[in-house]
């Protein structure tokens, strides 16, 4: 039964729909016709005859050929994986123990996660130590009992929760899913992880987190998007010439030439307004980042919007809307802001920015514009800013706060949530995220 | 022809289409299994060239349907004669019996075919070229998924009409959007990458028998420097580095140096951005040095 074809086919299909790539039956179906036209033996026939049957979107190409190469390698290749993978995974596992060990209060283990305890495990000797230290000398505190406990663990939690920050390079966190099948585990965990692997989208990573030697790429990847939003959307904006309602009265006019015979027929077709845009980009020091990325992708999408106009602020408000008035190379646009600008870097004050925006640009605030605001939400006066907010809201259309907080971080953070209760918030920690508000929640279409 | 792998491998050499196991094998699969193919990559990679050569391969018809924004079912499909049939009308206004004519104004003679109908109802087998299907919205793109499936068009005023030959659909993509997964299963895909200086050698060797080997090997080179360059926004097609090749050959150059490059540069690379961007990062100097080193 074991090297049936078929068998052999479903488990390299599972493979590849646990590494992302969506598969349907009717094209395991077309894999299996296909591999019987082809010439086994060839291994390079079966391998272009599956990517053909199974694999459709240009950027799981190379995970296909990874996938492939690991799967049908030579069975003393495939069985050296597996025998790293589970030594791997038993060293991992010990790792656990073992910061479980360390980790106590009173001789009780604190309740950490095991994602927690592996960034203690990752942490160079000296601070673990200086932890493990701090642990000691609380638990050993006068009038200091058990139920002390949860306090120390948030506490903990806390140091951790910095070093995993600081970490999050060497250490990886992403769960794989773990399928019954070890081998196939094994496998999966090699094809994913290896070699900066595939899962390492930049798609999906924290804009702050790119690297710079990333950026190229991702540049081209935000005029990709915005390129095929901006195509999508003048489509939907242009005067269509598809056949819809009739528009009688011009048809009658146009045919009076004709003798009132209706030999050209004349359709109604909608026009849709471009929303405009209003942009205010937090720039105050780690936003900077992201506020670079947004603008970057909200004037790709120029074309397809009425207006962008564009302020930056930290402390206070600044206008760069002329900047971008076109630009040739974004980056040295950017560039230039950044050395013009008095903002660029520092704390950071929404109210008083609200506040010279309603009062110094007022004709840019009026029932057509939507004002976005890219921000992580933490700013100082956060009554005063809410009280702001409420004030705009009245003048503008809508007003819609992109948060660069990655959302499983939202209920954490009080302003967080102050903020949903008077406005519109989505995620915008990735540029996936970036391009789905966008799209989705901003243009409609 | 027989469809077989060794009889497409020597039909597409001999139309002279340069290519590797990849597309042979994927096309092959297509045709064995009757489905639809699918093909995506950059532009002036060679997509719609495939067609055309399939066509030749398999001594088919091409049939080309280009698709454009707001393309409809009208332009794709089929529609009526709607001036003609005025036309009848008034010229029989006295004389025909009012049945009759409406018998007649919705025949075959009063239809417009268009290019789906067109491949449906071909005699002989035809190849179908969807270009740039990409560029439609998904509206259409829905529709041309149900066509697809079946072969058959029901037109209203006439029933429905079967396909004689189901053609061979060859359909591509830019990649400007992503396209709907309903239709992706459908099709076997494909995607075709910019050509490896290797295959890039044989392909300009090919067209342009004129060239002498050193400057094809340092055209390829160049060209494929130029295209990993991250920052150029339109990077050069195949057709461009054989206008190009053809240029350098008219200025009476039989190897690549600086100053030809800088006179020739505006026919690979098309906008002023990119052109400063290779000045900028590489320049005709460092091309020519790159070019000519042995690897």
């Amino acid at each position: 039964m074991e090297n049936y074809l078929e068998v052999n086919l479903i488990r390299f299909i599972q493979l590849l729909r646990y590494a992302g790539i969506r598969i349907g039956s009717g094209e395991v179906l077309d894999a299996l016709n296909a591999l019987s036209l082809l010439d086994l033996s060839d291994r390079e026939a079966v391998r272009v005859g599956l990517k053909a049957t199974l694999v459709k979107r240009s950027g799981e190409q190379q995970l296909f050929d990874k996938a492939f190469a690991l799967f049908f390698a030579p069975p003393e290749i495939k069985e050296e994986y597996f025998a790293r993978y589970r030594q791997e995974q038993t060293e991992h596992q010990q790792m656990l123990a073992q910061a479980t060990q360390e980790l106590t209060f009173q001789g009780m283990p604190l309740k950490l996660s095991d994602n927690e305890k592996t960034v203690f495990s990752g942490m160079p000797e000296k601070d673990k130590e200086k932890l493990l230290e701090f642990i000691k000398k609380t638990a050993e505190g006068k009038n200091i009992e058990q139920h002390f406990q949860p306090i120390l663990e948030s506490v903990v939690r806390g140091s951790l929760a910095y070093w995993r920050k600081s970490l999050r390079n060497q250490l990886d966190f992403s769960s794989l899913p773990q399928t019954e099948d070890e081998e196939l585990n094994a496998l999966l965990e090699k094809a994913v992880r290896s070699d900066g692997g595939f899962s390492a989208d930049l798609l999906e990573e924290d804009m702050q987190n790119i690297a710079d030697k990333d950026l190229p790429r991702a540049e081209a990847l935000i005029r990709k998007l915005a390129r095929q939003m901006a195509t999508r959307l003048a489509r939907r904006y242009r005067q269509s010439k598809k056949r819809q309602k009739l528009d009688l009265r011009k048809t009658i006019r146009q045919n009076i030439r004709f003798g009132g015979t209706l030999f050209r027929l004349r359709y109604r077709s909608r026009r849709i307004q471009k929303p405009r845009l209003v942009l205010l980009c937090d720039v105050s020091g780690s936003m900077a980042r992201y506020a670079n990325f947004v603008l970057q992708f909200i004037y790709g999408i120029n074309d397809v919007v009425g207006q962008i106009e564009s302020f930056i602020f930290s402390e206070d408000l600044e206008r760069v809307t002329d900047y971008f008035q076109h630009v040739d190379d974004f980056k040295l646009t950017m560039l230039e802001v950044i050395n013009r600008s008095k903002e660029w870097g520092r704390g950071t004050n929404l109210a008083a920015a609200l506040k010279s925006l309603r009062l110094k640009y007022p004709d840019h605030l009026n029932g057509d514009s939507i004002l976005l605001i890219v921000s992580d939400t933490k700013t100082l006066a956060l009554d005063e800013t809410l009280q702001e907010l409420a004030q705009i809201k009245r003048i503008v259309k809508d007003v819609v706060l992109l948060n660069t907080l990655p959302r499983s971080d939202w209920q954490n953070s009080k302003s967080v949530g102050r903020f949903e209760s008077v406005l519109r918030m989505y995620p915008c920690n990735t540029l996936s995220d970036l391009e789905n508000v966008i799209r989705q929640k901003i243009i409609i279409y | 022809m027989d469809i077989s792998i060794a009889n497409l491998r020597k039909a597409f050499l001999r139309a002279g289409y340069i290519t590797d196991e990849e597309v042979i094998i994927t096309v092959f699969l297509a045709l064995k299994l009757g489905k639809p193919l699918l093909v995506e990559g950059a532009p002036g990679v060679g997509k719609t060239e495939l067609a055309k050569v399939l066509s030749q391969v398999l001594d088919a018809d091409l049939i080309r349907l280009q698709c454009y924004e707001g393309l409809d079912e009208n332009k794709a499909l089929y529609e009526w004669n709607y001036q003609r049939q005025l036309l009848k009308i008034q010229i029989s206004k006295e004389t025909a019996c009012i049945e009759d004519l409406e018998q007649n104004l919705f025949s075959r003679e009063y239809l417009l075919e268009r290019p789906l109908l067109k491949a449906i109802q071909a005699d002989k087998q035809a190849v179908l070229l969807i270009d740039e299907v990409d560029k439609t919205d998904e509206e259409f793109e829905a529709f041309l998924f149900e066509v697809l499936s079946d072969f058959q068009v029901s037109v209203p005023e006439l029933g429905t009409i079967s396909a004689r030959q189901i053609p061979v659909v060859v359909l591509t993509s830019n990649n400007e959007r992503e396209l709907s997964d309903g239709l992706k299963r459908r099709c076997a895909y494909l995607y075709l990458d910019y050509p490896t200086v290797e295959r890039e050698i044989a392909i300009i060797r090919a067209k342009i028998p004129a060239v002498g080997e050193k400057l094809s090997l340092e055209v390829a080179r160049a060209v494929s420097l130029i295209r990993d360059l991250q920052e150029i926004k339109k990077k050069p097609s195949i057709a461009e580095t054989l206008d190009w090749v053809r240029a350098i050959l008219a200025l009476d150059q039989d190897r690549l140096e600086p100053t030809a490059i800088e006179q020739t540069m505006a026919l690979l690379l098309k906008t002023k951005a990119d052109q400063v961007t290779f000045s900028k990062n590489i320049g005709s100097d460092r091309l020519v040095e790159y070019a000519r080193t042995e690897k």
